[in-house]
């Protein structure tokens, strides 16, 4: 212990003693309940799309891909804030896409409009509030978010527009796959609260203790709560 | 004409009159009350259609106030109003919005407009989604009924607000739907049917028909041969040259209740119809049968010369008996004229006859003799009391003829030449003639010409042979020559009995009959007390005649 505290200090961020956290998430129901907008193009709502070919259309795998895991700690955001990075969230067919982005704190993403449509993207979330007005087609607009924390994005102009961009203290930080699994590569040694974010079921912490050489392994089980106006409001959060 | 077709026709021919006419009246009763009925329930229907419309117009201009006051659409129509560079792609992020809404709450045309009346953005509904709807040449009504292109929209609009200010204006749409009403109906526009939902009439027809009747007014139309009756149905659509107007098939709604009564009118028809039948047959069987009855009496009886009785015309009304009571009477009234006149004829013949014996003393009462001897083979014979009748009155007539034979001849002393012989055979003959015209006396003609006649064809007028001669005349024959033989001549006297018997016995089978001989010769052992009455000859006629009446009576039926 000693000498591993040692060996940090002398090091610095030189990641010798670096570990992986590997886990799983563990969805058995389907959480979100959401009405299923499939990609019409302008004007072509109300027709019959049919529905049932698409993979990503699992639920289970579908929740499961849509968890933000990252870890918070004393060493974390102190030591490797990790560089910012640039991220994209494109407007097509009256949705986000992606309607999940996992970035660090400082990072940019762009929003660029690719509808024959106006959009107006705005956020009312604590951690970065911003509205970025009315644009056209082929316009780009870019907000920095400097504060860690979930931001919610809606349209002005389409209520069934929303996404959410999860800005994360560190550079530790992933996506779950479709299988649940995920793994945070580099986690320096040490004691963590590591997060899993889910939009509607909400925020999960457990403490995690990394130690060099071995991999933590960690597993979440995200319960159903039901789909409340309630969890909605905290999932936002 | 028959008196049963007369009767027939007298008493169908009204009734059926009669039932033509009510049935008639029933029917135009029945149908006036069905269409009442129908006006009825039209209007009961309307009542109820128009209080659930009001309701369902109410609830949905609720929704519709909640649409309107979406932020998002106010978002776009602000974009809308204030975006100068981009202003295309503005509107089809408004008319992207309208299209939502229109998907989301099942409407076919969504269109905003500006307050004074001009619209912004419209979308409707295609085959595949929605498309936008060219601005520049429609002009939507804030309610009722909008055409675009062969459909028809039902409009419903509600404001937007800005704040408490009034910014522009909400209409929704649908097909307008003219089986809603649940009756038959149809839609008018301007006098052209647009909408019909009366089953199997094609609209330019109804059209046409319903532009006879006023507007708003109830009135009933004929189409294709059918009667319509069409009530104007108040909806909140109609107006703006809109109207609506139910279409009922009347004819459709009473045929069932005119096909009961053409079923009971047929009925009834057959019932008529059968009892008019037998009505006459009953009526015209109780008069034409007795009528009938004696009318082919009378045809018979212009046949036979004989008047016919009725009294077995029992039955019938009591003209008919009347009838044949009188006819009866004047039919014996005739018989009894025509019997008196042969009666009268008979008398004067028999004194002629009794006139011509007189001529020659010798041969008085030959006649009345002959006739009593012929009587007496008769009945040996045993013939019929009614050829007796005939003999008696033949015999005693026999000899008539000699009226028209001359005196010189037929009282010659002595033998007669061949000439005279010739004339005195003529007597047969004459005699026939002078009776053969009388009506009545054809019976006795045989007797009178042929009693002359011989077994074996030698006799005279004709030569019969056998029984060729009747047998009236072949005992006439014998008792003819038995007289002459047993009655005194001037010449000589007269035979006995037996002489003249013997000589009967010795020329039957040759001049006579030999079964008439046989039976003279049996009876004339009881000639004498059947002789002896000594009644006039006159008298016997008579008698004779009235009994051949009785007898005759008796035979015919």
């Amino acid at each position: 212990m000693l000498f591993r505290a040692v060996a940090a200090s002398l090091t610095g961020f030189v990641l010798l003693q670096a570990s992986d956290i590997r886990g799983s998430i563990v969805i058995k129901r389907k959480l979100t309940r959401y009405n299923v907008t499939v990609s019409a193009g302008l004007y072509q709502r109300g027709t019959a799309v049919p529905l049932g070919g698409d993979p990503e259309r699992d639920p289970i795998s579908f929740e499961r891909s849509r968890v933000a895991v990252y870890i918070e700690g004393p060493g974390g955001q102190t030591s490797d804030p990790g560089g910012p990075v640039v991220a994209t969230m494109e407007q097509k067919d009256r949705r986000f896409v992606p309607d999940l982005v996992v970035i660090p704190v400082g990072s940019t993403v762009s929003f660029p409009n690719l509808d024959p449509i106006f959009h107006n993207i705005f956020s009312l979330s604590a951690s970065k509030s911003f509205d970025l007005g009315n644009y056209p087609m082929g316009e780009t607009r870019h907000v920095t978010f400097t504060r860690p924390g979930v931001v919610a994005l809606n349209c002005h102009l389409h209520p069934n527009m929303a996404a959410s961009i999860v800005v994360t203290p560190n550079r530790w930080a992933t996506r779950s796959g479709s299988d649940g699994s995920f793994v945070i590569s580099g986690v320096p040694a040490g004691t963590y609260s590591i997060v899993a974010w889910h939009r509607v079921a909400g925020t999960f912490r457990q403490r995690v203790e990394v130690s060099e050489g071995n991999d933590a392994s960690v597993t979440f089980v995200i319960p159903y709560k039901g789909p409340t106006a309630a969890g909605e409001i905290q999932a936002h959060r | 004409m028959r008196f049963s077709t007369r009767i027939f026709l007298g008493s169908f021919l009204p009734f059926a009159a009669l039932l033509v006419a009510v049935f008639w009246a029933i029917n135009v009763a029945a149908i006036e009350t069905v269409r009442d009925g129908l006006r009825v329930e039209v209007r009961e229907n309307q009542d109820a259609f128009a209080r659930l419309e009001a309701r369902s117009q109410d609830r949905e201009r609720r929704i519709l106030q909640g649409v309107a006051q979406n932020p998002t659409l106010k978002a776009g129509l602000e974009l809308l109003a204030h975006e100068n560079r981009h202003p295309e792609e503005a509107r089809n992020t408004v008319q992207d919005q309208l299209s939502e809404v229109a998907d989301s709450l099942k409407f076919d045309l969504v269109l905003v407009s500006s307050l004074n009346g001009n619209p912004l953005a419209g979308v409707l509904r295609q085959s595949r989604g929605f498309a936008p709807i060219d601005l520049s040449r429609i002009r939507t009504p804030q309610r009722g009924l909008f055409l675009e292109g062969s459909q028809v929209y039902e409009i419903s609009s509600v404001p937007i607000f800005e704040g408490s200010e009034e910014v522009a204006t909400l209409s929704v749409g649908e097909p307008f739907d003219i089986k809603r009403f649940g009756i038959p109906a149809v839609l008018l526009h301007e006098g052209v049917a647009m909408l019909s939902h009366a089953t199997g009439v094609p609209l330019p027809q109804i059209g046409s028909a319903l532009r006879a009747c006023p507007f708003n007014a109830e009135c009933q139309v004929t189409i294709q041969n059918r009667l319509f009756l069409s009530v104007p149905l108040g909806t909140a659509s109609a107006g703006d040259g809109y109207e609506v107007r139910s279409l009922q098939n009347v004819d459709a709604a009473s045929g069932r209740l005119q096909a009961v009564l053409k079923r009971i009118f047929l009925f009834a028809g057959l019932i008529a119809l059968a009892a008019a039948l037998s009505i006459s047959i009953v009526a015209s069987s109780s008069i034409a049968r007795p009528l009938a009855k004696m009318a082919s009496k009378l045809q018979k009886s212009s046949l036979t010369g004989d008047l016919p009785e009725f009294d077995q015309v029992t039955s019938g009304p009591h003209e008919i008996l009347d009838l044949a009571r009188g006819f009866d009477q004047a039919a014996r009234a005739v018989r009894d004229g025509r019997e008196r006149l042969t009666r009268a004829y008979v008398e004067f013949v028999g004194s002629l006859a009794e006139a011509l014996d007189a001529r020659d003393s010798y041969t008085a009462g030959h006649s009345r003799r002959v006739s009593e001897y012929s009587c007496n083979i008769a009945r040996a014979m045993g013939l019929g009391e009614e050829d007796v009748e005939t003999i008696r009155v033949g015999a005693l007539l026999h000899d008539i003829g000699k009226i028209g034979i001359s005196d010189l001849v037929l009282q010659k002393p002595g033998r007669l030449t061949p000439e005279e012989n010739q004339v005195i055979q003529q007597h047969p003959t004459i005699g026939r003639r002078i009776l053969e015209n009388v009506h009545g006396f054809e019976r006795y003609l045989p007797i009178i010409e042929l009693h002359h006649e011989n077994w074996d064809g030698t006799g005279y007028p004709h030569g019969l042979r056998g029984e060729a001669t009747p047998l009236h005349a072949r005992i006439v024959k014998v008792a003819d020559a038995y007289d002459a033989m047993t009655s005194d001549r001037p010449y000589r006297r007269g035979m006995s009995h037996e002489a003249a018997t013997a000589i009967l016995r010795k020329v039957s089978g040759s001049e006579t009959d030999s079964s008439v001989v046989e039976a003279f010769v049996q009876s004339s052992g009881r000639r004498e007390e059947e002789a002896a009455p000594a009644e006039s000859a006159l008298t016997r006629l008579a008698l004779a005649v009235q009994a051949d009446g009785e007898v005759r009576e008796r035979v015919e039926p």
